[in-house]
């Protein structure tokens, strides 16, 4: 697959089809990718496809200007989907090269399930549905579900579902919803005031960096709510009230083009449970709308589309 | 001066005994982050996954958010209400070389620059209790920058890890009061020094990642305009707000007012020189392109902050790369910073 990229992400610039290309290259850490965003044919020997390759492209595509050569795991392929229907991004002006993913490695929980750290490694291979760790000389071998992120246990199509390359084979789907969703029914069997508790203390130790909503392609708004001053929504503080009213009003803002990629969760430097909220938002607009985020490129963008027979007697 | 040592199991006896005369801080993940919260009171367990926290011990003195006084409107105008300052001392246990060196950098500002008068009255009275690192992260580059991972600078006292015991030196008179009264502490023989010394060497050598200080500033500045260079380094970056606000040299802050019916307050905050709101003026902004954001965060740290205080601004802990969302690295960007000066 991964030689695969190469050469078709070479033939795309030097064809001059696309103007840059963005992928992954090896990151300057184990286990790590990082995001490689070059006009260079001669970068494209550095692309790689792996079990780490964490970032959701698509966050770079209503910033990278001209014609576009992007790969894009499932999730990441919806994203760019719900991007369109949105009109942030043309059809015509991307080229996707479509990964059929395996789903990505939580290198958070693999330092919980061997109480190291990742530098400590020795590797991470996955094989088949186990991932094997090898640490201080000994090997270690672990089911896929306990490897994996949540959002990745969850997921329903790991094939992308818009593309102009698949590099290779389908995979089928294999959700694991009650795992994944194993967090939220803890939440959800707790009492409102519990609730309200858990939520105070998670939100309590956010430093406003910003980082949920910088990394979220959904999120594209040329100036967020937070940062308006007249009227000032909230402060710029980071009180555990103001930091609720952020992450409320930007799950919100992202239903309907949430794709539970998962990003908002893992990147998040003091380890608030963001994906509980972004998983139960997106589970309730399918509930509410049947509708699934980035499936359709022709599909209207959920929230910002009205109809006449709308239900709503308020709308009308 | 010869050296002390404590047996490991000890530990929680010392910090009880600095309990009585100050608000002890040791690592604590109770928060569910790493950071230098109030000791728990019972045991020093956190010794057993503490390598570094996330959030710097900067933290302890330029909070993440600080009410720096509240006031009153009413028809005559508006009132100040100075807050009591009623804190206890601070004793802050654990800190690594390469933070401890981030608060002689951060003092700069504050004390050397202007006096703030939040910052100071909580950085002069504390103590610090210096912890060598033995297991340096692979983001780690502290010796780059001068410092080794288990010397004994910029703390009152240091300890360094020699298997069931800690080895402690007086690093100043402060420290030196600390244990004065602390039967648990004894006398440490030649042959520990000795060990002490073997372990901090053996540290310095476990710290691999490496970049070339060498006229780093007249290297950037060489480079300052050449937009096709930046543009490259900075295409990955999210613009968030992490490799800053958990840098423990960076200080900048946001100064906010909340005005609620009659009754208001005054708020600073951490901010960040990678947000584009951060230079945004009426008429214009002129960082709003990512790359002079970039340029400004490389450039303040190797360049700037040497020219105004003499010392570069960054301490090799590595949070910055090993935290970043899209791992971008500043080492990589120091390395490819073009030689021709």
């Amino acid at each position: 697959m991964e030689q695969r990229l190469r050469h078709e992400a070479k033939a795309l610039l030097e064809q001059g089809k696309v103007d840059w290309i963005i992928g992954f290259e090896p990151g300057s850490l184990k286990f790590t990718t990082t995001p490689l965003i070059t006009n260079d044919k001669n970068d494209a020997d550095r692309l790689v496809i792996n079990p780490f390759i964490v970032n959701n492209l698509a966050n770079f595509l209503t910033e990278v200007k001209g014609r576009v050569g992007i790969v894009a795991k499932g999730c990441d392929s919806r994203s760019i989907v719900s991007l369109i229907q949105d009109n942030k991004v043309l059809r015509e002006s991307v080229v996707i090269l479509g990964v059929p993913c395996l789903g990505i490695i939580d290198l958070s929980k693999i330092e919980r399930l061997v109480t190291k750290d990742r530098n400590e490694l020795d590797d991470i291979i996955r094989e088949g549905d186990k991932v094997v760790i090898r640490v201080d000389g000994e090997k270690k071998e672990f089911p896929t579900t306990q490897a994996l992120f949540d959002n990745c246990l969850a997921c329903e199509f790991p094939t992308p579902q818009e593309y102009d390359i698949l590099l290779g084979e389908p995979k089928p789907a294999a959700p694991n919803l009650a795992q994944s969703r194993e967090n939220i029914e803890k939440l959800e069997g707790m009492s409102p005031g519990e609730r309200w508790d858990f939520w105070k203390n998670e939100l309590n130790r956010c430093i406003r960096c910003y980082a949920c909503r910088n990394v979220c392609p959904a999120c594209f708004c040329q100036r967020c709510f937070v940062e308006e001053t007249e009227p000032q929504w909230v402060l710029p503080v980071p009180r555990w009230q103001d930091n609720l009213i952020f992450q409320i009003v930007r799950n919100i803002h992202v239903a309907g083009r949430c794709t539970d990629c998962g990003e908002c969760q893992r990147v998040c430097p003091v380890n608030i449970p963001l994906r509980s909220l972004a998983r139960e938002m997106y589970d309730l607009v399918d509930e509410l709308f049947h509708f699934k985020a980035g499936m359709d490129k022709d599909a209207r963008s959920l929230m910002t589309h009205y109809e006449e027979k709308e239900a709503e007697e308020f709308f009308r | 001066m010869a050296s002390k040592k404590i047996d490991k199991k000890d530990i929680a006896k010392l910090l009880s005994l600095w309990s009585q005369q100050f608000a002890v801080f040791t690592p604590s993940q109770a928060s569910g982050v790493a950071t230098m919260a109030k000791w728990d009171g019972k045991d020093a367990s956190f010794l057993d996954w503490y390598r570094n926290t996330v959030i710097p011990p900067k933290a302890n003195f330029l909070p993440a958010m600080e009410e720096m006084f509240g006031f009153q409107k009413d028809r005559e105008g508006y009132h100040i209400e100075l807050l009591p300052s009623n804190e206890r001392k601070q004793l802050i246990f654990g800190v690594r070389p390469c933070d401890a060196k981030a608060l002689a950098i951060l003092d700069m500002t504050f004390k050397e620059a202007y006096e703030d008068p939040y910052y100071l009255p909580k950085r002069s009275s504390a103590v610090l209790v210096g912890l060598g690192c033995t297991n340096p992260y692979d983001s780690c580059f502290c010796t780059s920058l001068g410092i080794s991972p288990a010397q004994s600078t910029d703390v009152d006292l240091m300890l360094t890890d020699i298997g069931d015991e800690f080895l402690i030196e007086e690093v100043t008179d402060k420290g030196k009061e600390l244990i004065a009264k602390a039967t648990e502490v004894k006398k440490a023989s030649k042959e520990e020094e000795a060990k002490a010394k073997e372990v901090k060497e053996a540290a310095r050598q476990k710290v691999t990642r490496k970049i070339d200080t060498e006229g780093i500033g007249d290297r950037l500045l060489a480079c300052f305009d050449d937009e096709d260079y930046w543009e490259k380094i900075a295409a990955k970056c999210i613009s968030c707000g992490i490799c800053t606000l958990l840098c423990p040299t960076c200080y900048c802050f946001d100064i906010n007012d909340e005005l609620v019916r009659q009754q208001g307050a005054r708020f600073r905050s951490w901010d960040s020189c990678a947000f584009p709101l951060y230079t945004k003026m009426p008429m214009e902004n002129p960082r709003l392109e990512k790359w002079r954001r970039v340029r400004q965060k490389v450039c303040h740290k190797f360049k700037f902050y040497p020219m105004n205080f003499g010392v570069i601004a960054c301490t090799g802990c590595g949070r910055c790369i090993r935290l970043c969302p899209v791992n971008w690295d500043i080492t990589q960007t120091l390395e490819s910073v073009p030689v021709k000066v």
